[in-house]
């Protein structure tokens, strides 16, 4: 560790490593991968803009103004600028750290950081809460209410934040948390037990995906362990600045899992495993390293893990379909995993996978974004159709639950002929019965 | 600060959203990739066509505010710093691709493309537009032609100079200029595009640049080797041009550079190895073929340690790993990272890195070295911390000696990233008062009143010269 250095402007709480802001040089290499870059032609709304922009605020140089608060939840913290940069400077990381920042000198007005602290420290730790929140949309769907409105085109006349939030909802069948066999054993010639890391989302909104997750691993030959005592990963939270309650539901997931006894923690959500895999910086200072490292060492995507314990391919059946892949941020930025998800695929018979352009550039869902910049999330997502649209192909497969909302809102909006599909949900189709 | 009605004047003539006065904004538009530099302008201004932009300089005018043209700010020097503040100039959001002539092999575009776009845009084509400075991804056309932007490719296939066919603009003054055109042989009067090249944004401000386009090389062949001692590099490289072999890439890293990206990517490199040096031939099948011969023969002539030929693009994007990896691997070792672009005639190379050695021991600092063996243009990089002062002062003290003994070797001082602020002081140690008085007269002719960029290339008579540049005259 570096000697500690004053916080400037910042609050010290929580305030982003002045190291890592120092470390940026500049070379502006990352102007050519930021999305909102592209769009603006805004240095400040620029990786090397936002760095430097911290920078002024941790040398005294800048208070830490609505604009610098705007700037940190502008960005996508979509890590495109991570990979890019020669010098190791993660921005995204930096604007996390200001999120939090903004929560002390631009507090929320109080309505709203009561649904603020409601949602990210009372709902979002509570699975029961959680799913019990997803009831009254559940209903709305069970009672025809969703096909009303949108067959007499109704969500014309909603605002458009919800317009677009009743529009991304897929048909919600019930949580697969409370579903899902606690132990699930390997079929076939054993290769090791897994946990599983149920995702908040996969298990509420595409639990036939996680199902097909879990139903892959033991059809490879794994005994496939989901706690149900599982806790939201903490993504949200660190995407929202809230970073203590973060560390609880980490320090929880930590110990449930290594009472566990896996030799690895598998996830199908790349955000999850993003997360998950930041444990170990999110729970710096005084603690228990061993075992946090010894958490992290386990954990793996669904694509990492099969890649790396090899996919056992007798039995599938061919799956006559050409495939284009959207990478997750959160996977190819965020885990530095681009090889293994085409591994997967291109191990299906049957499957052509035919590359669309920057297969690497974000889909404007970004967590809370979609929904907060609709203009901006919607410009980003049409960029990343268009590429889609560019391969001919029958299916658009990604490995994202957030990344699978919008790009099936969207295809759905543009009228386009693909059907968005789970890497998982891919593979799942060439398992045997 | 501009008073609002400047700034209310301005939006309405550029455009509201052109137009950026807030604290947050001129903060980031002070700076480029130089370190140590920065300056904070009073308003940026991002014109979309020419209207806009003559609305602009008219506005600098009435102020008697300073312009600063800039494209994407990567630049090395300093260049693209708003140093007096006044005003920023942004040229990126010109940044149209007005045509291709396949007839005369040309592409006119505005100064705001960015140089990778251009690339693209003549390969689909079947053209080739060489130039390919490290930053191609991010860098516009009008900065690499402000700054006579080298690359990799220098060279066989030269620099950006090479390629500008025409170029036109306004002077600060608002006159419009034109110079060149597409015509092979141009000898109408002074040259003023060859001029204005390279000119820093000091002369004019570019606005569109007409680039020659020539066929793309059929087909490549890469080779790498290892040398136990550099000198042996320096020797390969001196024989590999001695027989008239032309490589489109050669490319030199020193042992400091070897271990940095092997702490960084572990690929296996050969860490007690002195040097590595990258070489691609590029062409017509045939000549390729024997030139790859040719190569190789030299390689085991001067007794390389270890000798590596690609058999395929796989293996050839494998061995050109290292190289890649370079800047990256570097820049991690420390906050700060000074890449100078040091230049010697190529018969100079091998002795150039003994001195730079020599010297990074007396001033007890960490340089790594890679860069165009080829074009003899070295990029020392230094790492260290710009919060260490004491540090800092010898890392400049270091370059200082350095650019002394390369002037002595007949070198240059600046290879391909400009004079800009950095170098002021050694630009005047290679020409000496006469040539910098002939340059400042030229100046003078374009920009009686010294508003264009003000600061940059010269040191500014009667102010102490370390108050002017990061290093001073003596380093």
């Amino acid at each position: 560790m570096a000697e500690p250095c004053p916080a400037g402007h910042f609050h010290p709480k929580d305030a982003p490593d002045y190291e890592s802001i120092l470390q940026c040089m500049r070379c502006g290499f990352c102007l050519a991968v930021c999305p909102t870059y592209a769009l603006t032609n805004r240095e400040r709304s620029s990786p090397r803009g936002r760095a430097a922009l911290a920078r002024a605020v941790a040398e005294g140089n800048l208070e830490f103004t609505a604009a610098v608060r705007d700037e940190s939840f502008f960005c996508l913290d979509c890590k495109a600028c991570s990979t890019a940069c020669p010098s190791g400077v993660r921005v995204g990381t930096i604007m996390e750290f200001c999120r939090s920042q903004a929560q002390v000198f631009h507090p929320p007005s109080l309505p709203a950081g009561m649904l603020r602290d409601f949602i990210l420290k009372r709902m979002l730790p509570s699975p029961a809460l959680l799913e019990t929140s997803m009831l009254p949309a559940r209903l709305y769907q069970r009672l025809g209410l969703q096909w009303v409105v949108r067959h007499l085109r109704i969500n014309r006349f909603l605002p458009p934040t919800l317009a677009k939030m009743e529009g991304i909802l897929p048909i919600l069948t019930p949580p697969l948390r409370l579903e899902i066999p606690e132990m699930i054993p390997a079929l076939g010639e054993k290769r090791g037990r897994v946990g599983f890391f149920l995702g908040c989302a996969m298990s509420l909104v595409f639990p036939e995906v996680s199902r097909q997750t879990a139903r892959i691993l033991s059809q490879q030959g794994f005994d496939v362990v989901t706690p149900r005592e599982v806790k939201c990963c903490g993504a949200p939270h660190l995407a929202e600045g809230e970073r203590e309650t973060a560390r609880r539901l980490a320090r929880i997931n930590i110990d449930l899992f290594l009472s566990l006894e896996v030799d690895f923690i598998v996830t199908d959500c790349a955000g999850c495993g993003c997360a998950l895999k930041e444990y170990e910086e999110l729970l710096e200072g005084p603690g228990d390293h061993e075992r946090v490292g010894r958490f992290r060492a386990k954990i793996r995507d669904i694509s990492e893990f099969l890649s790396e314990a090899g996919i056992r391919t007798e039995g599938l059946r061919p799956v006559p379909l050409t495939v284009t892949y959207h990478e997750p941020c959160h996977l190819v930025h965020g885990q530095g995993l681009s090889g293994p998800p085409r591994q997967v695929i291109r191990a299906i018979p049957g499957v052509e996978l035919r590359e669309m352009k920057e297969s690497n550039w974000c889909c404007g869902m970004a967590g809370s974004f979609a929904l907060k910049e609709l203009e901006t999330s919607r410009r980003i997502l049409e960029r990343k159709l268009a590429h889609v649209r560019a391969t001919g192909a029958d299916a658009l497969v990604t490995a994202n639950p957030g990344c699978h909302l919008q790009l099936a809102w969207g295809v759905r909006e543009l009228g386009m002929k693909q059907s968005v599909l789970h890497i998982v949900e891919l593979l799942g189709k060439a398992l045997p019965q | 600060m501009l008073n609002k009605t400047v700034i209310d004047h301005l939006r309405q003539k550029v455009g509201a959203g052109n137009v950026y006065h807030e604290r947050e904004d001129l903060l980031v538009y002070g700076y480029d990739a130089t370190p140590e530099i920065a300056g904070f302008p009073d308003v940026a201004v991002f014109p979309q066509n020419r209207e806009g932009l003559q609305a602009a300089l008219e506005v600098s005018r009435r102020e008697g505010l300073a312009v600063t043209p800039r494209g994407a700010a990567t630049g090395l020097s300093g260049g693209s710093t708003p140093f007096r503040g006044g005003m920023v100039l942004g040229l990126t959001r010109m940044n149209r691709i007005r045509e291709i002539d396949e007839e005369n092999l040309t592409m006119t575009a505005e100064a705001g493309v960015i140089t990778v776009d251009l690339f693209n845009a003549a390969a689909e084509k079947g053209l080739f537009y060489p130039p390919d400075p490290g930053s191609q991804n991010v860098s516009t056309l009008g900065g690499n032609v402000a700054e006579n932007a080298g690359g990799l490719r220098g060279l066989k296939y030269g620099v950006t100079r090479n390629y500008v066919m025409a170029l036109s603009g306004f002077l600060y003054d608002g006159t419009e200029f034109h110079a060149g055109n597409k015509c092979v042989k141009d000898v109408a009067g002074y040259s003023l595009r060859d001029l204005l090249v390279g000119s820093e944004g000091t002369l004019g401000i570019i606005t569109e640049v007409t680039v020659r386009l020539i066929n793309p090389p059929q087909d490549k062949r890469t080779l790498l080797a290892y040398f136990r001692d550099i000198r042996t590099a320096g020797e390969a490289v001196s024989k590999i041009i001695a027989a008239r072999i032309i490589p489109a890439t050669l490319e030199i890293m020193d042992k400091t550079t070897i271990n940095c990206v092997e702490d960084y990517a572990r690929i296996g490199l050969p860490r007690e190895m002195g040097a590595l040096l990258l070489i691609e031939v590029d062409g017509h099948p045939a000549v390729v073929a024997e030139e790859a011969e040719g190569v190789r023969k030299i390689l085991e002539e001067v007794r390389a340690d270890v000798i590596r030929q690609a058999a395929n693009t796989q293996e050839a994007l494998q061995l050109a790993a290292a190289r890649r990896t370079a800047l990256s691997a570097v820049a991690r070792v420390s906050p700060t990272t000074i890449l100078e672009d040091t230049t010697v005639p190529r018969s100079r190379l091998a002795e150039t890195f003994a001195e730079i050695e020599r010297l990074s021991e007396k001033y007890g600092i960490r340089v790594a070295t890679f860069g165009h063996a080829g074009d003899g243009n070295l990029h020392p990089t230094a790492v260290t911390d710009e919060r260490n002062l004491e540090e800092v002062a010898r890392v400049h003290a270091f370059f200082s000696d350095l650019y002394e003994k390369v002037l002595s070797m007949g070198g240059t001082v600046s290879g391909e990233h400009g004079i800009g602020i950095a170098k002021k002081g050694y630009l005047l140690r290679q020409f000496g008062e006469g040539g910098i008085g002939v340059m400042r007269r030229i100046k003078h002719a374009f920009d009686p009143d010294g508003r264009l960029n003000p600061g940059k290339i010269f040191l500014d008579e009667g102010v102490p010269a370390e108050m002017q540049t990061p290093g001073g005259t003596d380093g």
